[in-house]
């Protein structure tokens, strides 16, 4: 194969990934830390979308633009913690109930102040050549994007005085209550920081897109598959799933079509989850 | 279980009250659901209670719920017209079921919109047999199920003529229903094409017609490779057949070509296999939302300006407006209409519309002028016959009448019961429009001409699909 | 309180609520006033309501999974296409010979069925829970989706009837019946309506029955706690199975009834939006009672279809905020509160209705019979015993990289007490595991009266005697007391009886008596602890397991739970892992000290607490 070809390749699989990962990361953190099955996470995609789009439109640098309508989307969802959420936690249904209630909400709001087609915004950066192959460098950006925002994640998780706190907060609440920690506000944060997330996907992925308000429909239940097959480890899960799931899905695409390779990404989450019951990162146990 | 009998006696009656909680509840929810808003909600339970607790009663339940359903649409329509009530009989009730809310309010807005215009043109210009249409319209929200029951609903409402339908699924749930009713039904969309049903009539422009003029341009104009990238649905895969087909007629070749369920928006792939396979063109039949991705990421890969994409579907959800200027730089696009036909009729359209509607309005799509025409060749064809009945304004209908649509003329096929319209060429423009460069007149629907001819034998009815 | 009480109620937990006669006269004056209701409206309105009346039966498929067995699916949609689709290639195929349409429904519901319960085997078979079970449905329902969505070709048909791709499948047959030889009738709009509501009743009526059936209690037991309900000896994947497989067969028939109602379907039914929506049905109306299932289908698309007739932009606005406001201020459905609302506020009658009435209770509380003691029945069974019934041979356990447990044969004799200590991270609670079954072994094997129990699942291990007590008690928090003891009764002889008696025997011998009405979750952390070694000890194990059973407890309970165990000692092997030194000493049983998954030494608690070696470990001075 022409080396070409080959970089080629490389290039649509890494831009597949990182884009499941960059859909997923959001919801990893919310999900993972708060244990929040959050069926408004495709609209937080849309609203940072569409948060970039006026940004854009009223005059902002584009990149500007997208890191506002991430802080935006993820002070929307510090908002919605405080009035909402934070009342749900454990209540694994009834935040389904109440997530998907915001959803149906936000489709309608955004869909009456913007309207059913609304102007789009252009890729901010151009196309390289590599021999045959013309692709397009905003796509490495998102690969850029999404390995920073997942090293970010991790980082935030791992090495800051919050992250530490969050992690107590998530393993053992009345522990850390008992230690004094603001258990309710440290939560508060962690939600606002994977509203951030999904904000800063919608947002990366606008120029890329059709932004319309049903935009999230598409990514839901894609990057719910990616974040439970990556199972309890939530960071490493859902890069190690989306590198699998996005593996499958390109090169069913490549070597079949891409019906099959949609049809191979879910059907390579059902064989996952059923011979690794708890995920990639799960222990592989039980009987 | 040995439970007491006193217990028992006791838990009995309180399951009844849950019993008639229940019911007053159901009640309640019907008694809503009823276009006759004048009902409480309170009110529905009081009187379906009755029934409930004494068998017999029916009181006057049934006056209550018999209420002509009334909507909200036709009051604004009355108001319109009311300098013209002078005309001494009954408006005429005329059907319409649209997607007005939902996912697929992108099409149905404004084809509700021309709805309302149409109506009002034609009350306006005298009405129908000197009566005047009083408009039952109703909104399916995207929903399969609403149109089953809407088109229930409307068959139960005495009316004179539908118009209904987005999708080809919404379509093909009703259309039965309207036939069975002999419910005169007219299907005002761009579709996959084939339908031969006595009882429904398509303003509609089907694959065949778009494609016979723009494929035989593309390959002369642009080159005879064709990669075909379609929407993995009825639509799609129809299409495609027929690009095969004006490809093979007019030397074209098919190098490529790739299916994509309606919610994939992801292209990267597609866009490398179309590099590889170095097209002269590619050929979309992308369609929805989600397929919007595609034009954006092909301009991001910057190969749209090597190779050119042709379309019969861009532009249908205003993916022109949608998108950026540079992403939908480069498209070459074929329709019956488009805003921008300078032509007089074209512009006095547009003058009543913005009139209605305003000058933003985003774009006058070509569903908003099928629409157009469907309201005015059905209201021609019966002040022609002079009656309602459905038998004679198909038999005029099928006579082969023309319209002077904003397009240009348009002729009823009588055997097929689809349009013969002009089809024009257009490439995108940088202001979120099109640029009309060639019109070619008269383009029949050959497929559904050859396959189905109802006056021969009106009582064929299937939807025709190629081999 | 009441709330929990009032959702109870619904469950067939305490199936006491009412009784067979009551549901069926509910359900036949619900009948006959739906019947009288749909002949005075509109032929149309009838239409709507009878999808209203198919939507509810739908959501009883997943009230019967969910609600009374734990599953949590997104699949009911998509088995409810499945049925749609099998019904309309059965009718437009047979239709036209055979003169009516109940075999297609029959056809639906079969394949539903067998589509269920193969997927369930898939799933259940391979330990998948819980949100995954969501997830396996959820991705199972958008792969045919994609797939029927690309069926639009010719060559996607069946006999005579074409898949038709996105466009749908259309011109279904009604549905129609007709007697041998008769003339087939094809119902009209207000009998379609009575007939959906009739079949949901039914429905609703046969899941209240299977829920006062021991099987259906199992199953409210496996969704409280699906571990102790193993233990207790119930085979829970089968328990799983058969209820998914029966609500496909559900879902599969309102399908069918669904394409005879619109005499069309088409891919959507198996999109995202249908799988959740199902889910929000039921959690408006409550999951756990099948009223709610109505009620639910009721408020969400009655206010749909309200909203949308007032200004249709506005529809997904207020029914969103309708959900809001439900999960906010009615959480657990509107039925559960709304029994909450009449306990507070009602008469007498209504009281008695949501307080714990008893009659099942009453059926339990049979006088014990003098003379059957506990340990009588507890040893009666187990016969003839070799010398060694539980035995280790060179197990090994890895999870991932970490070896828990490393090459350890130990032997336990067949009665007394034997003690396990070790400090953290020594494998104790793994070894406890792999003897129970709720670990595979890597490496090695389990014997218990020499059959190499290695292979075999948790409650097969229980019902051939060994019992576990876990380290956090597991029991059924939100049953009572003497439902905790029952069902772990019932698992053995299957007996109701028998069950009855035994309960009564636990209650007495644990002096848990005054509570046996109370929620177990109300009782002290002790009593806890010994509710499960009563029913641990009600599966009449030969080999008891205990892990920390005295942990958090008082020193009088402390010495309670020594009585206890010292009289188990008696009966069975009872091994007890502690980290209560003072415990260990009280017991006077040989010790078996393990330290990182090894076996480091045995011996009796004076000689050990000599060994200088132990207190290193327990240290960490190495």
């Amino acid at each position: 194969m022409a080396l070409d070809r080959l970089f080629n390749l490389g290039f649509d699989l890494f831009s597949g990934i990182s884009i499941l990962l960059l859909v997923s990361i959001g919801l990893a953190v919310i999900f993972g830390m708060r244990g929040i099955i959050n069926l408004a996470h495709g609209e937080f995609i849309m609203l940072g979308a569409f948060a970039t789009l006026s940004g854009v439109r009223s005059g902002l640098n584009v990149w500007l633009a997208m890191l506002v309508a991430a802080v935006a989307v993820g002070i929307f969802g510090l908002v919605l913690e405080r009035l909402l959420i934070r009342r749900l936690y454990g209540r694994l249904f009834d935040t389904m109930l109440a997530t998907w209630g915001v959803s149906l909400i936000l489709v309608q709001v955004v869909d009456n102040h913007y309207g059913s087609v609304t102007e789009g915004i252009r890729v901010p950066v151009g196309s390289f050549t590599v021999g045959e192959f013309s692709m397009s460098a905003y796509n490495l950006i998102l690969m850029g994007a999404a390995a920073a925002l997942t090293v970010g994640t991790f980082t935030v998780m791992r090495k800051t005085r919050y992250g530490l706190l969050a992690r107590a907060a998530t393993q053992s609440p009345t522990m850390a209550q008992e230690l004094g920690v603001n258990t309710s506000l440290i939560n508060m944060w962690t939600f606002g920081l994977g509203s951030a997330l999904a904000g800063a996907a919608g947002a990366l992925l606008a120029p890329l897109v059709g932004v319309i308000p049903t935009m999230g429909h598409t990514y839901v239940a894609r990057s719910f598959m990616t974040v439970i097959v990556g199972g309890p480890s939530f960071i490493a899960g859902t890069v190690s799933a989306s590198g699998l799931l996005g593996l499958v899905e390109n090169v069913a695409t490549n070597r079949f079509t891409p019906v099959i390779g949609q049809a191979m990404l879910l059907i390579a989450a059902i064989v996952i989850l059923r011979f690794m019951p708890q995920g990639l990162t799960g222990r592989r146990d039980t009987r | 279980m040995n439970t007491p009998r006193e217990q028992r006696k006791w838990s009995r009656w309180p399951r009844l009250a849950a019993a008639f909680f229940a019911l007053a509840f159901i009640a309640a929810a019907c008694g809503n659901d009823d276009d006759d808003q004048t009902g409480s909600a309170g009110d529905g339970a009081s009187q379906v209670e009755q029934p409930a607790t004494a068998e017999d009663g029916t009181g006057d339940t049934p006056e209550a719920t018999q209420a002509p359903p009334s909507s909200d649409e036709e009051e604004e329509e009355e108001e319109e017209t009311a300098s013209v009530e002078e005309s001494t009989s009954e408006p005429i009730r005329v059907g319409s079921l649209l997607d007005e809310t939902g996912p697929l309010n992108i099409y149905g807005t404004p084809m509700v919109d021309a709805t309302r215009l149409a109506i009002a043109d034609i009350n306006a210009k005298g009405g129908v047999l000197g009566r005047q249409l009083e408009l039952v319209a109703l909104d399916s929200k995207s929903d399969q199920n609403e149109y089953i029951t809407g088109a229930d609903r409307l068959v139960a409402e005495d009316l004179a003529v539908v118009h209904a339908g987005i999708t080809s699924a919404s379509r093909e749930a009703i259309r039965p229903t309207f036939g069975e009713a002999e419910l005169l039904y007219f299907y005002n969309v761009l579709y996959e094409g084939g339908v031969c049903d006595r009882n429904t009539f398509v303003t509609g422009v089907v694959p065949t017609q778009q494609l016979q003029v723009l494929i035989p341009w593309a390959i002369e104009n642009i080159g005879p490779r064709l990669y075909i990238l379609a929407a993995d649905y009825n639509y799609g895969q129809i299409s495609a057949d027929w690009v095969r087909h004006y490809a093979a007629e007019h030397g074209g070749e098919i190098v490529g070509e790739d299916f994509f369920p309606l919610d994939v928006a992801e292209f990267g792939t597609t866009i490398s296999a179309v590099q590889s396979a170095a097209p002269d063109a590619v050929m979309s039949l992308l369609v929805g939302g989600a397929h919007m991705s595609f034009y954006s990421q092909y301009a991001a890969a910057g190969v749209n300006e090597s190779i050119p994409v042709v379309s019969t579907t861009f532009g249908l959800g205003n993916e022109q407006v949608a998108l950026d200027p540079v992403s939908a730089e480069n498209i070459i696009v074929a329709y019956p209409y488009f805003q921008e036909l300078d032509t007089p009729q074209n512009r006095a359209f547009v003058a009543a519309w913005t009139a209605e509607y305003g000058d933003d309005y985003p774009y006058i799509t070509d569903l908003a002028v099928y629409v157009w025409e469907g309201w005015h060749m059905w209201a021609d064809a019966v002040n022609a016959a002079g009656t309602l009945d459905r038998d004679s304004v198909i038999a005029q209908l099928e006579s082969g009448v023309s319209f002077d649509s904003p397009k240009g003329i348009v002729t009823l096929d009588g055997g097929s019961h689809h349009l013969v319209q002009p089809v024009s060429l257009a490439r995108t423009n940088d202001s979120g429009g099109f640029d009309v460069f060639e019109t070619y007149d008269n383009i029949p629907p050959s497929f559904e001409q050859e396959s189905c001819d109802l006056i021969a034998n009106p009582n064929i009815n299937e939807q025709f699909t190629p081999n | 309180m009441m709330a929990q009480l009032a959702r109870l109620a619904g469950t067939g937990a305490q199936s006491g609520r009412g009784s067979l006669g009551t549901d069926i006269s509910a359900a036949v004056l619900a009948l006959v006033a739906m019947a009288i209701l749909g002949n005075l409206v509109e032929e149309f309105t009838a239409f709507e309501w009878s999808l209203w009346a198919i939507q509810a039966i739908l959501a009883l498929s997943l009230v019967l999974i969910w609600g009374y067995g734990g599953i949590f699916s997104f699949g009911q949609a998509a088995i409810y296409g499945i049925g749609g689709y099998t019904y309309g290639f059965w009718a437009i195929n047979f239709a036209d010979n055979t003169g009516e349409t109940l075999t297609a429904v029959v056809a639906a519901v079969v394949v539903g069925a067998a589509f269920a319960a193969l997927l369930g085997y898939f799933m259940f078979y391979g330990n998948v829970t819980n949100v995954y079970v969501a997830i396996i449905t959820l991705a199972t329902s958008l792969v045919l989706f994609a797939f029927v969505n690309s069926t639009s070709g010719s060559e996607y048909r069946i006999g005579d009837a074409p898949f038709g791709g996105y466009n749908g499948m259309t011109r279904i047959p009604r549905l129609t019946w007709r007697l041998p030889g008769g003339a087939s009738h094809e119902l009209t709009r207000v009998q379609f309506f009575v007939v959906c509501v009739a079949a949901g009743l039914l429905i609703a009526v046969g899941i209240r029955m299977l829920s006062r059936r021991p099987f259906g209690r199992v199953a409210v037991a496996m969704q409280h706690n699906e571990l102790r309900t193993e233990l207790s000896g119930y085979n829970v994947r089968s328990h799983k199975l058969a209820l998914f497989t029966i609500g496909g067969g559900i879902a599969a028939f309102a399908g069918a009834l669904f394409s005879a109602w619109g005499r069309f379907i088409s891919p959507p039914v198996f999109s995202l939006t249908p799988a959740a929506l199902v889910v929000i049905w039921v959690l408006v109306g409550s999951r756990s009672s099948v009223a709610g299932a109505f009620i639910g289908v009721l408020i969400v698309e009655g206010l749909s279809s309200w909203a949308g007739g007032a200004d249709g932009n506005n529809e997904p606005i207020v029914l969103g905020a309708i959900l809001v406001f439900i999960v906010l201020f009615l959480p657990g459905g509107v039925i559960a509160n709304a029994a909450k609302v009449w306990a507070m506020t009602g008469s007498q009658a209504l009281n008695r209705w949501s307080k714990p009435p008893t009659p099942p209770e009453a059926a339990l509380r049979s006088q014990p019979k003098p003379g059957s003691s506990v340990f009588d029945w507890m040893t009666e069974a187990n016969g003839v015993r070799s010398n060694t019934p539980i035995a280790t041979r060179n197990v090994t356990k890895r999870f991932g990289g970490i070896t828990a447990v490393d090459n350890v044969t130990i032997d336990f004799p067949p009665t007394g007490v034997s003690c396990l200590i070790g400090p953290n991270g020594a494998g104790k609670s793994t070894l406890f595991g792999l003897l129970s079954g709720q670990y595979s072994v890597t490496d090695g094997s389990v014997l218990l009266e020499e059959q190499n129990l290695t292979k075999w699942p948790a409650f097969q291990r229980a019902r051939q005697g060994i019992g576990v007590k876990l380290q956090v008690a597991s029991i059924f928090k939100e049953l009572s007391v003497r439902e905790n003891l029952w069902l772990a009764c019932f698992a053995l002889p299957h007996n109701r009886a028998t069950a009855d008696d035994r309960a009564e025997q636990l209650l007495e011998w644990l002096e848990l008596g005054d509570h046996a009405q109370n929620p177990a979750g109300t009782l002290s952390h002790g009593q806890q602890q010994w509710l499960e070694i009563g029913m641990v000890v009600a599966t009449k194990p030969c080999v008891v397991l205990l892990d920390e059973p005295t942990a958090g407890m008082t020193r009088e309970e402390t010495r309670r739970t020594g009585e206890l165990v010292a009289q188990l000692g008696e009966r069975a092997s009872v091994i007890v892992v502690e980290h209560d030194m003072e415990f260990v000493r009280q017991l006077s049983a040989p010790v078996t000290v393990l330290h990182r998954g090894r076996l480091f030494t045995q011996g009796s608690f004076d000689e050990l607490s000599r060994d200088e070696r132990i207190l290193d470990i327990y240290l960490g001075r190495e």
